[in-house]
């Protein structure tokens, strides 16, 4: 049977040209590059590469020193570290998007123009291209070393970042409504309250969660250079062998960091997406109670 | 959320043909909102009051605090209003970008040197290896590619607790494990991009035409093979994109890592620290920022060619 | 052979989507199946390589039968069984070539598919496939760059390589305008006449069924309600299917003159 189906009768079959394999240049292209910098990086790079076959016995031996050493005895302290990470990422995210929002309708291309953009997007890269710990550090001269530090770097870093995601999400907002106001007398102001606000709102909103959800893990790293939280707590644990301090302190952070991550996903779904149909429908039914005529379908 | 209803005049319908219609009364309040904005305040005033649970973190006082400054570091890290200091600063980068004998330049074996090569390193070999591993477990993160439903919830929860521990705790471990050095920080920041790429990727799963998977399977591939024949073309802009911006990520996370012994820049930085040498600690900044910002303008212009 | 033994597919949602269906299809033959939307097309010829499980009855190809089948047994099946879809069902991304050589993946190791170093002589296959429906200097050019009644030859082609002992199209010409639909329908009509592979094509054009097909099935609701030669199916036959008076729409050649 194959042979018959590959060997058409048609003449037509010899008339056409199979084109030449061509040569696969950006494939090539990225293949080489990353093969180079694999290379040169795994060849200079000062690591002990030897020491990754000891790494899995040693891991097992550390996770039963962890296991025989658990005790609930330091959750207290633990605890109140990992709060404390959480209420540092939560004022962060507060400064990010307390003071990112103005500036994003300024940032947003179908609000203004160019001339204002540029500027402001330029700042908000600015905000977001220092890494939080840089910013932490310049900070100690004025505010110490200590949990504002950190939100308050944290924060810096959040206004970059929540001010470029929430302005691109202005910037595609559908312009039907912009316009209908527009026609209907509509100042700036207006505009912005009817037709940007509600369509860009609940999206910057989930994206603020968002960001929290990131900054308790930001408040987690800058804990290591003394800003206080869990991630200070653990790291010390570590350097000083503290067993039981680094298993307790591994299953809190692990369990507040995806229980935050559920709710905050949650949040975030519901705003986005709105109320729930079933929740919708009984609203709506509380609200026409009553009502002898059926609302008109159109 | 709703739209502008305006005011309706309180006359009989003007058009006599209308039937009679019953207006519907205003509907309350989505308790959504009433108490997520309640629930939001509350947890506002307790994280930033000053008592046990909160960090003391005070807005009005906040301006006061900043010009109350510790004038001996200030002076170290940046008097920028400063002319003179603007002026020694210069000349300080200056010297140390030329002058060989100085003990912490930009010569590639001095601290600071081999401090941001190592940087470097470490985040292209954490990007490198843990955007490998990520591409066949974002396939498994998602309900499509996972081949059953216990391999994708295996699969989702330990990358949910990946990424729940954050890099540098990750780096600590690691240097437990196999000491300290560049090592600990690779495999850290592996992990740290295992948890990005994988996360980011698999969402995109969701969202790919499925007709191809479906030609795939009508034509009698393996789960596998559908799955790299079908998935893998469509989710690899996207896949390579989040692996660049990963790579940003590693860059700026490495900086962090020599606070737990994990190598890179960081280490330069926490050993001028400690020695109060606030113009070394100055100049590291300036120049590992100047390295983020060119690679991450460099990273972002790629992305947006890919996507 | 292919036989329907009173098979049944109820979906999840209720809806019997096929009920009680008796038909056998000798090889070689090429069988249009016609009926109104929702009629049960697709899951008929959906039940025939097991994309859609049957809940009763029974459905035999050649030697297997489902249900019944195990993973593996089923795969071989569907290699057996190449299928055409309405929306092309093209990879976009990758090339003309790529796209066919999927065809191939049942018969190719597991190491060459994903790496994707097929062999010459799947390449050789696949160009083949591609020389019949006439695409072949497209074979390096990216799938989303061609127009819909080339995609649709390439998705006839990714059919072919399989080396199928039957061909299924589901609505393949729905989306192309009526001149690209003649020239996919006749590479269709030809490869049934010079490969013998036995042909079942959904459509839902009635000159369209009565120009191309030998045989005409009839679906309404999930049921059998006409099987005859094309040449006896006329405007009351088509009625009789839908269940109602013809429009333009069922017409293709009413269509190029809207
Ligand atoms: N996956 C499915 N789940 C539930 N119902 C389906 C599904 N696919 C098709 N149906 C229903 O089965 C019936 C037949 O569908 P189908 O075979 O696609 O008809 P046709 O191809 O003739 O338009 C329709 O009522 C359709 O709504
Ligand atoms: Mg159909």
């Amino acid at each position: 049977m194959t042979e018959t189906r590959s060997r058409p009768a048609r003449s037509r079959l010899a008339e056409q040209v199979r084109p030449e394999r061509p040569f696969a240049r950006f494939r090539w292209t990225v293949t080489l590059v990353l093969t180079a910098l694999l290379v040169w990086s795994s060849a200079t790079v000062d690591a002990s590469w030897g020491r990754l076959t000891e790494a899995p016995g040693r891991a097992v031996g550390f996770a039963q020193t962890l296991v025989a050493n658990a005790s609930l005895e330091p959750l207290g302290v633990a605890l109140e570290a990992m709060w404390e990470s959480i209420a540092i990422a939560w004022i962060a995210t507060l400064i990010g998007a307390v003071c990112s929002f103005p500036l994003v309708f300024l940032a947003a291309g179908n609000l203004t123009r160019g001339r204002v953009k540029q500027p402001v997007r330029q700042l908000l890269n600015v905000f977001r291209a220092v890494p939080e710990i840089v910013l932490a550090i310049a900070l100690i001269p004025f505010l110490g070393l200590g949990p504002v530090t950190g939100a308050v770097a944290m924060g810096i870093s959040s206004i970059g970042t929540l001010g470029k995601l929430s302005a691109e999400i202005v910037e595609s907002i559908d312009r039907g409504p912009l316009e209908a106001v527009e026609a209907s007398g509509g100042g700036r102001l207006t505009r912005l309250r009817w037709a940007v606000l509600p369509q860009a709102m609940p999206e910057i909103a989930a994206f603020w969660l968002y960001r929290f959800e990131i900054n308790i893990r930001v408040s987690a790293v800058l804990g290591v250079i003394g800003i206080g939280g869990i991630g200070g707590f653990i790291a010390q644990a570590v350097e000083r062998n503290v067993f039981e301090r680094i298993g307790l302190g591994l299953v809190v952070v692990i369990l507040a960091t995806m229980l935050v991550d559920a709710i905050s996903s949650r949040l975030r779904r519901r705003l986005i997406e709105g109320p729930s149909p079933a929740a919708q429908a009984r609203r709506e039914r509380a609200s026409v109670a009553g009502a002898e005529h059926e609302e008109d379908p159109e | 959320m709703s739209a502008p209803t305006g005011e309706r005049p309180r006359r009989p319908s003007p058009v006599a043909s209308a039937r009679p219609q019953r207006r519907p009364r205003k509907p309350p309040p989505q308790p959504f909102t009433l108490l997520g904005l309640v629930g939001l305040a509350a947890f506002t005033l307790v994280t930033a009051w000053d008592w046990v649970l909160g960090i003391g973190f005070n807005p009005i006082a906040l301006p006061g605090e900043l010009a109350d400054s510790n004038p001996a570091m200030v002076e170290g890290l940046f008097n920028i209003t400063d002319a003179d200091w603007r002026a020694d600063y210069a000349e300080l980068l200056r010297t140390h970008f030329t002058d060989p004998d100085s003990p912490w330049l930009l010569s590639l074996d001095s601290r600071i040197g081999s401090g941001l090569v190592e940087t470097v390193q470490i985040a292209v070999l954490a990007t490198l290896v843990g955007a490998a591993v990520s591409l066949p477990l974002a396939v498994l993160n998602s309900r499509l590619g996972a081949p059953n439903r216990t391999t994708h919830a295996v699969i989702k929860t330990l990358n949910n607790i990946n990424r729940a521990i954050p890099d540098v705790i990750w780096a600590a471990l690691f240097v437990v494990l196999v000491s300290v050095g560049a090592l600990p920080g690779i495999l850290a920041l592996t992990m740290f991009t295992i948890g990005v790429v994988v996360k980011l990727t698999s969402d995109v799963v969701d969202g790919v035409d499925l007709g191809p998977v479906e030609a795939a399977r009508a034509a009698g591939a393996s789960h596998a093979a559908a799955m790299r024949t079908a998935l893998v073309p469509q989710i690899l802009p996207s896949f390579a994109s989040f692996s660049l911006y990963a790579f940003e990520l590693n860059l700026r996370g490495a900086a962090v890592l020599g606070f737990v012994g994990a190598g890179g820049i960081g280490q330069a930085m926490n050993y001028y620290w400690s020695q109060l040498d606030f113009e070394a600690v100055s100049v590291i900044i300036f120049v590992y920022l100047v390295l983020v910002v060119i690679v991450e303008q460099v990273s972002i212009s790629v992305r947006r060619r890919l996507v | 052979m292919i036989q329907f033994e009173s098979a049944e597919v109820t979906y999840p949602g209720g809806v019997h989507a096929l009920q009680g269906v008796d038909l056998t299809i000798d090889d070689g033959e090429l069988i249009v199946v016609v009926g109104l939307s929702g009629a049960g097309k697709s899951t008929l010829i959906r039940a025939i390589n097991g994309l859609v499980p049957l809940t009763g009855g029974q459905v035999t190809v050649g030697e297997r039968t489902l249900p019944g089948l195990g993973r593996r047994e089923l795969r071989e099946l569907r290699a057996e069984v190449g299928m055409i879809f309405q929306a092309f069902n093209l990879v976009h991304r990758t090339t003309v070539l790529s796209n066919v050589l999927m065809g191939r993946l049942h018969h190719v190791p597991s190491w060459r598919s994903l790496s994707g170093l097929y062999s010459p002589e799947d390449r050789e296959i696949a160009m083949q496939a591609l020389e019949l429906v006439e695409v072949v200097e497209k074979a390096y050019v990216r799938a989303g760059n061609l127009s819909g009644g080339q995609q649709q030859r390439v998705g006839i082609a990714r059919a072919l390589a399989q080396q199928p002992r039957v061909l299924l199209a589901d609505e393949p010409v729905a989306s192309l305008d009526p001149p690209t639909s003649h020239v996919v329908m006749r590479y269709l009509q030809q490869i049934n006449r010079e490969l013998g592979i036995t042909t079942l094509i959904n459509l839902h054009f009635l000159d369209l069924a009565r120009t191309y097909a030998d045989r005409v099935i009839g679906l309404r609701e999930g049921r059998l309600v006409y099987d005859g030669p094309a040449a006896d199916a006329d405007e009351a036959v088509f009625e009789e299917i839908y269940g109602r008076s013809l429009t333009a729409d069922d017409v293709l050649e009413a269509q190029g003159g809207l």
